[in-house]
């Protein structure tokens, strides 16, 4: 049958359909979007594997720009799935619900800092005088000699924590390790 | 050890991922993100700025303790005791690696001292110097003095001129308290690198920032470094 034999109401259902479709599409980009925006750097950037120069570049961008990114993908993903429910069988509501699952999910992991649940962190550090200190004489530490201040950090604990701002004689410091 | 005082704004970092075992932070302030071993700033708004190097030590504490008698340090936090981990040396050194350079006689896993000279870099391999100690070098027209500790694994680099005279030193093996002995004055020098008696005395040798390293990571941020060898 070709296309100028159509009733003017089978024209409209091929194109309802093909509207559809189209809604369909629209919303696996988006979630394609909102996870990819998470899981890319995540997976990049993942410890005991080598990071290219180039694809680190790339999960920085990424996850520069996840909070926003994810967001609006995830707020079309859901405006697209109200859209998409009411037509949709058992299976495509099913289909729905664990995508916008896993774009959610995405969406809240971009603004978190799962690092830092490995290593946390340590803000407001406290000091001990070097006679109060438990260390045992052979253990090592990083050390600081700043506008008379003098600070020890144990390498135990930098080992762990990673990363401590800190001001030594007044000035504001990173320790590293 | 860095200053985190970028164009008059004070940064606070945080840990932000890795990049081959080296780990990067990123700043509240703006979330640029910062490579750990170089102070440097690869992507973000601050791209391209660095951090400046604050000197600091790589000491036992017992070695510290005598030189700060009024110095503090970093409070344990109970919650997270269990974390410590006093053995993390030879229990970081069994963890893989993910970048080797195999045409070079160390392995990745080798401790080095690295330092950094007007931009040429220079790894000393850790047991050599530790053998050798006091190490005397030269890099790029700088006389260097590596020295370990009575402890055997404090460390510091100095330059090794005396009012503007290269000088050589030597371990003085006949005192009860460690000393070291320079050729161009005779006079006794602690491991502060002051000079304690002698006609150098209350003289102080200048210091030169190094850092305690696995080869790999060394070599992987320094890719023209030489390898001392003695």
């Amino acid at each position: 049958m070709s296309p100028s034999r159509l009733s003017s109401s089978q024209l409209r259902s091929q194109s309802q359909t093909w509207r559809w479709r189209w809604i369909w599409i629209g919303f696996f980009l988006c979630a394609f979007a909102g996870i990819a925006w998470f899981f890319v750097p995540a997976f990049i950037i993942r410890p005991f594997r080598y990071q290219a120069p180039r694809a680190l570049l790339v999960a920085m961008s990424l996850r520069q720009r996840a909070p926003i990114g994810t967001l609006i993908a995830a707020l079309a993903c859901f405006i697209l799935a109200f859209a998409l429910w009411k037509i949709s069988s058992r299976w495509g509501k099913a289909l729905l619900t664990f995508t916008l699952l896993v774009v959610t999910f995405s969406a809240v992991m971009a603004r978190l800092n799962y690092f830092e649940w490995m290593f946390h962190p340590l803000p407001g550090p406290q000091f001990l005088a070097q006679s109060e200190s438990k260390l045992g004489p052979r253990e090592m530490i990083m050390s600081v000699r700043l506008g008379g201040d003098d600070r020890a950090y144990p390498i135990s604990q930098m080992a762990y924590h990673h990363v401590l701002n800190d001001v030594v004689g007044g000035v504001p410091i990173a320790v590293t390790y | 050890m860095w200053t985190r005082t970028i164009r008059g704004r004070v940064l606070h970092f945080y840990l932000a991922g890795i990049n081959n075992q080296n780990f990067l932070m990123r700043d509240k302030e703006t979330g640029t993100w910062w490579q750990q071993i170089t102070g440097k700033a690869i992507y973000g708004p601050l791209q391209g700025a660095a951090l400046d190097l604050v000197l600091g030590d790589e000491l036992t504490f017992g070695q510290w303790r005598t030189e700060s008698p009024s110095g503090q340090v970093l409070a344990p936090v109970a919650k997270y005791s269990k974390e410590y981990d006093p053995n993390w040396e030879p229990e970081v050194a069994k963890l893989p690696v993910v970048i080797s350079f195999p045409g070079t006689e160390l392995k990745s896993r080798d401790v080095v001292i690295g330092l950094t000279i007007n931009g040429a870099a220079r790894a000393y391999p850790w047991e050599t110097f530790a053998k050798q100690s006091p190490v005397l070098d030269r890099v790029n027209g700088t006389p260097l003095l590596l020295v370990l500790g009575s402890d055997g694994k404090s460390f510091r680099v100095f330059v090794a001129r005396i009012d503007g005279h290269d000088a050589e030193f030597f371990l003085q093996a006949d005192t009860p308290v460690w000393a070291l002995l320079d050729t161009v004055t005779a006079s006794q020098w602690n491991f502060q690198g002051c000079a304690t008696s002698g006609s150098a005395q209350g003289k102080c040798l200048a210091r030169i920032p190094a850092l305690k390293d696995y080869w790999f990571d060394w070599r992987n941020y320094h890719s023209d470094t030489t390898i001392y060898k003695h």
